[in-house]
């Protein structure tokens, strides 16, 4: 009788990456940009998807899947703009793929130009879960205070765009966008910033531009 | 909470691993947790502790490697490790600084002790 070592060098979790991957690959040869939104409780993911909707008011084919642990009041809240459904994780913090790929055959899997996940309120848990998105956005507002990226290093350093939302309450905060941005380039330099205040509708041109400009390059690099 | 999904993963990673080795029980579990991996080393092993027990490998034990970020500089080719999460290259201060290590969770090695009754079936020892 002796112990025998099998080698893995394999990440933990790495058939539900794999999944991930599968799925992303699945919405690029769509021409479907898929975005996982993320943020503290209240720092304004349903809004800002709200005045996204309003915005481009049909121009774009969209559909949103929204986690929460309880309640379908933001799926009911952006249900009059957009085809939405709620993900309810039960005590999950975070959502992962299986439920997400449940969502997904409860829309009917329809042809989209993008789908936008909103992910758990949680700046921590949801950062190490792959949803199979192309783009993850990071939302801080400016009532959160700007020292707040350095705590979060991961869900920083994973995301590509970060928004800064409620920029109407600057003059009422001593909240620096400069600050925040800075603490946030700090851990991923390649992040992209754009100020909205959802309610108002400014910045929200700017950041569907955005939005269009990254699906635009993904359709050019994947011909 | 969030511990708790990883480690069923593992457990799940590490009981398919064992599907093929008909008998084996897994004796020991070898894992990696670096700074950027979103698990508490802590939280893991009593998650773990918890969980085994009632999964394909119980009575194994888990030994967990603490791996610093490791990091690579791509203008100037410093090899460092990255402080407080600050990815800079100390050398040239450039921002182009890649990951080697350090951003995962990962399952290293199995160690499994094959069943007495194998023996001799098999012509394995």
């Amino acid at each position: 009788m002796h112990g025998t070592t099998i080698a893995v060098g394999q990440p933990v979790g790495a058939s539900l990456r794999e999944q991930a991957r599968v799925l992303r690959d699945q919405f690029t040869r769509a021409g479907t940009l898929v975005v996982n939104l993320v943020s503290s409780p209240g720092a304004g993911k349903t809004s800002l998807l709200e005045a996204t909707a309003r915005h481009w008011a049909g121009r774009y084919r969209i559909a949103v899947l929204v986690g929460d642990l309880a309640t379908e009041r933001d799926a009911e809240r952006l249900a009059p703009f957009v085809p939405v459904r709620q993900l309810t994780t039960g005590g999950a913090c975070h959502l992962e793929l299986p439920l997400v790929l449940r969502g997904l055959d409860e829309l009917g899997r329809p042809p989209l130009d993008f789908l936008f996940i909103e992910n758990i309120g949680n700046l921590v848990c949801p950062a190490a879960h792959d949803l199979g998105e192309h783009l993850r956005v990071v939302l801080l507002s400016t009532t959160e205070g700007d020292d707040k990226p350095g705590k979060y290093p991961k869900m920083f350093r994973t995301s590509q765009i970060l928004v800064l939302s409620k920029a109407d309450l600057l003059p009422y905060v001593p909240f620096s966008i400069d600050r925040a941005v800075e603490d946030a380039r700090l851990i991923q330099p390649a992040l992209r910033t754009v100020s909205v205040a959802a309610r108002q509708g400014t910045g929200i041109e700017d950041w569907c531009r955005l939005l269009v400009d990254e699906r635009d390059a993904l359709l050019e690099a994947n011909p | 909470m969030h511990e708790t999904s990883l480690v069923l993963s593992l457990l799940r990673q590490a009981a398919t691993i064992l599907q093929s080795h008909r008998g084996a029980a897994v004796e020991q579990i070898r894992v990696e947790i670096g700074p950027l991996s979103g698990v508490e080393p802590l939280l893991v092993a009593s998650a773990f502790d918890r969980l085994v027990e009632d999964s394909d490998c119980r009575g194994a034990n888990l030994v967990i490697e603490e791996v610093s970020l490791d990091a690579r500089c791509e203008s100037c080719s410093r090899e460092f490790v990255i402080e407080r999460f600050r990815f800079v290259c100390p050398n040239c201060s450039s921002r182009s600084v890649r990951v080697v290590r350090g951003e995962e969770f990962r399952l290293l090695d199995l160690v499994i002790r094959e069943h007495e009754s194998a023996v001799g079936t098999s012509g394995e020892c």
